[in-house]
């Protein structure tokens, strides 16, 4: 590509996993023991963070970078930046480049809001002057007029965020790293933020923006590369690159189901949760879930004690905090009671009309009688819907399209698109 | 519009944006220091002051030591003219030991030249040895209106800025050499704090160092400090040039120092952001 801005060709990074010598009387001792001739051997002493990673971004271009924990997301954006520096490969960078790894990075508690935007503002390699001529735009976006001369140690976590991206988003880059910042702040200023990042990027800056979130992914990025394992396991249209990471993290539980059906042991120990399973209709277990498909819920519960009655709730997440189904048994009036011993518990659901992504799940039971807490599991049973990219938001619902004419002149409709969730625009569809 | 490879930057070409930055910092450390104090930059006069009386309690009232030590000039002079001096280069050089662990959220999480860091701290130090110098001014006034040590301005005087220069490169090479090696080995900041304290006492600080030819007087004159702080004293107070071969010997030490210190940093930089 003629045009690349960035490139990445054959980087590899390794990292140390034991702790380097420390202090002077480990590098001692460990001197003395080479020279006895007694170096222990203690495993692999280093991993590859990134192997062999080749890609490359063209002007103007947003490319999002997506992957599971320790994949080398942030690794990669390090070397980009100049934090790191790679074993083998190189990197190119042309043009003006700021990065935003972490919001705030650099302020000094003491310092106020007006300093800090001088102080980090030079930092990400803006001039005083030119922190002079945006200093009202930045105060405004990040909306904290009121406290610009208090010191930032007294603002809310929200605040800090807000300014801290508010100065990395003035900065007027040619090239803009940004690292999983918009995890921060509240949803309006996370939309503000996606907002900002997109007029920046049409307006010609090249955006490398590493994330969780699929969604700000598909909002952003019309290329996106999948790592995995510090590789790279696809790159091209983020629709493809949202679908095959999906489909990644559901065979990556489905190959370690010890992982994911780890047994619950409560405090309260008078319930026991085995584990917890996604079924299709045919009692087969469920390796991701596609929107329009019944499921049930098999959850398998060990009793300690004789319990007469008790309340079931299951409870589902998307992976940001937000609650999204809660289904409690008391609530349409099921208790369920036993003696001790091992019981499956199933819950029947019509299909749910879910987006792509990762969901998590967590079981609560209360007893009926006295309201007592028997089990409460974290949010940490996931469920991988695979929606084949068809929709963004939570809710991938069936749907289809018409479009008639409502000029008196024509008793007809003249042309007629339909089309169901996910399918092809009818070729006939003409606007007259 | 410039090609760059990462991580390949040259000092030179990162010149510009460490002079850019240099200023920023310096400011950041000399605002958070005085923030939320009484006294504020006072603290920078008070310091060597407090130190000139304790001494000039000590070595003329508490001791008999005075004549012992062969100072002709009155002693709050020739002490307050030493630890200006040495105050700058303590304070800067345990300021820079920890300049980069301290900013350690800065070191892994953006990049510029780290070199910054050390650098920052030796001119924040600055700006304190120049209001401290003002301070002696007035007492050097004192000294000359009461009759006890007359003042007669000489060329000397035009030789300070090149003590100066030798004492701040000296001060930057060690810095960045303690800042670096503190990152990899945080038992320096431990060993230089005792360190520090022994080299004031044989820096010729606030006694004179012996002149014989034992074992020890020429260990302790290979130290480039005695001939920076005793040329201060020399172009300020005594009104004439300093010893042409003990200085050239502390402006060479000084030269490689600087010249060491500045390499191996660059050399170690880009392992900073893994190891710190």
């Amino acid at each position: 590509m003629g045009g690349s801005v960035v490139t990445f060709s054959h980087v590899c990074k390794r990292f140390r996993l034991r702790e380097t010598n420390d202090t002077l009387r480990d590098l001692l001792a460990h001197g003395i023991r080479r020279l006895r001739g007694r170096t222990k051997h203690e495993g692999p002493s280093s991993f590859w963070a990134l192997d062999d990673v080749d890609f490359e971004v063209a002007r103007g271009q947003a490319v999002g970078i997506i992957g599971p924990n320790g994949a080398g997301k942030s690794t990669a954006l390090k070397l980009l930046a100049g934090i790191l520096r790679p074993d083998r490969g190189e990197l190119l960078v042309e043009g003006r480049l700021a990065a935003l790894i972490e919001v705030g990075a650099g302020f000094h508690g003491d310092l106020t809001g007006r300093e800090n935007v001088f102080l980090n503002g030079a930092i990400l390699g803006m001039t005083p002057a030119e922190v002079r001529r945006k200093l009202d735009a930045i105060v405004s976006f990040a909306g904290i007029e009121k406290f610009l001369d208090m010191p930032v140690k007294r603002y809310s976590s929200g605040m800090y965020a807000r300014l801290g991206f508010s100065i990395a988003a003035h900065v007027e880059p040619e090239v803009l790293l940004v690292d999983e910042v918009l995890s921060v702040g509240d949803a309006v200023f996370r939309l503000r933020c996606l907002e900002r990042m997109r007029k920046l990027v049409q307006d010609g800056t090249t955006l490398v923006f590493v994330t969780h979130d699929l969604d700000q992914v598909r909002s952003i990025c019309r290329r996106t590369i999948v790592l995995e394992l510090g590789r790279i396991a696809y790159q091209g249209p983020t629709r493809d690159a949202v679908g095959q990471y999906m489909s990644a993290m559901s065979r990556a539980f489905a190959d370690r189901p010890s992982d994911l059906h780890v047994q619950s042991h409560d405090r309260h120990g008078s319930v026991e949760l085995l584990d917890l399973r996604w079924l299709d209709a045919d009692f087969a277990e469920i390796v991701w879930l596609r929107p329009q498909q019944e499921i049930r819920a098999e959850l398998s519960l060990r009793l300690a004690r004789p319990i007469r009655s008790m309340v079931v709730e299951l409870n589902m997440r998307a992976a940001v905090e937000e609650p999204l189904l809660s289904f409690n048994s008391g609530r349409v009036g099921r208790m369920f009671g036993g003696d001790a011993g091992l019981y499956r518990l199933t819950l029947t659901l019509p299909a749910l009309p879910l987006s792509g992504g990762q969901y998590f799940w967590n079981a609560r039971i209360w007893d009926a009688v006295n309201g007592a807490t028997l089990l409460d599991t974290p949010f940490r049973y996931p469920m991988v819907v695979n929606d084949g990219g068809k929709a963004t938001g939570r809710l991938c619902l069936d749907h289809h399209w018409t479009l008639e004419s409502t000029e008196a002149k024509t008793s007809t409709p003249q042309s007629q698109g339909e089309m169901a969730a996910g399918g092809v625009i009818g070729e006939n569809l003409s606007i007259r | 519009m410039t090609v760059r490879a990462v991580g390949k930057n040259t000092l030179f070409s990162e010149l510009p944006r460490l002079r850019a930055l240099l200023p920023v910092l310096t400011w950041r450390d000399l605002r958070v220091r005085y923030k939320q104090s009484l006294l504020g930059v006072g603290w920078a006069v008070l310091l060597p002051f407090s130190m000139m009386l304790l001494f000039t309690f000590v070595f003329t009232r508490a001791i008999d030591g005075a004549s012992l030590l062969g100072v002709k000039m009155p002693y709050p002079l020739y002490a307050f003219a030493g630890l200006v001096p040495w105050t700058f280069f303590s304070s800067s050089l345990s300021n820079c030991v920890n300049s980069l662990v301290a900013n350690r959220n800065l070191v892994t999480k953006v990049y510029f030249p780290r070199e910054v860091f050390p650098l920052s701290c030796v001119a924040s130090a600055l700006v304190d040895f120049v209001i401290a110098m003002t301070v002696m001014i007035g007492l050097m006034a004192y000294f000359h209106f009461r009759g006890d040590w007359p003042f007669t301005p000489t060329r000397a005087l035009l030789f300070l800025p090149v003590v100066l220069i030798v004492q701040i490169a000296l001060t930057v090479g060690l810095g960045m050499i303690l800042a670096m090696a503190n990152l990899f080995y945080r038992d320096v900041r431990q060993l230089f704090a005792v360190v520090i304290q022994l080299w004031m006492f044989v820096s010729a600080v606030v006694v004179p160092l012996p002149r014989d030819d034992s074992f020890w007087a020429n260990v302790f004159a290979l130290n480039p400090l005695i001939p920076i702080i005793t040329a201060y004293r020399d172009c300020l107070l005594n009104g004439h040039f300093p010893d042409g071969g003990g200085f050239s010997y502390a402006g060479l030490v000084a030269l490689l120092f600087l010249i060491f210190g500045w390499i191996s940093f660059r050399r170690a930089a880009f392992r900073f952001a893994e190891c710190i």
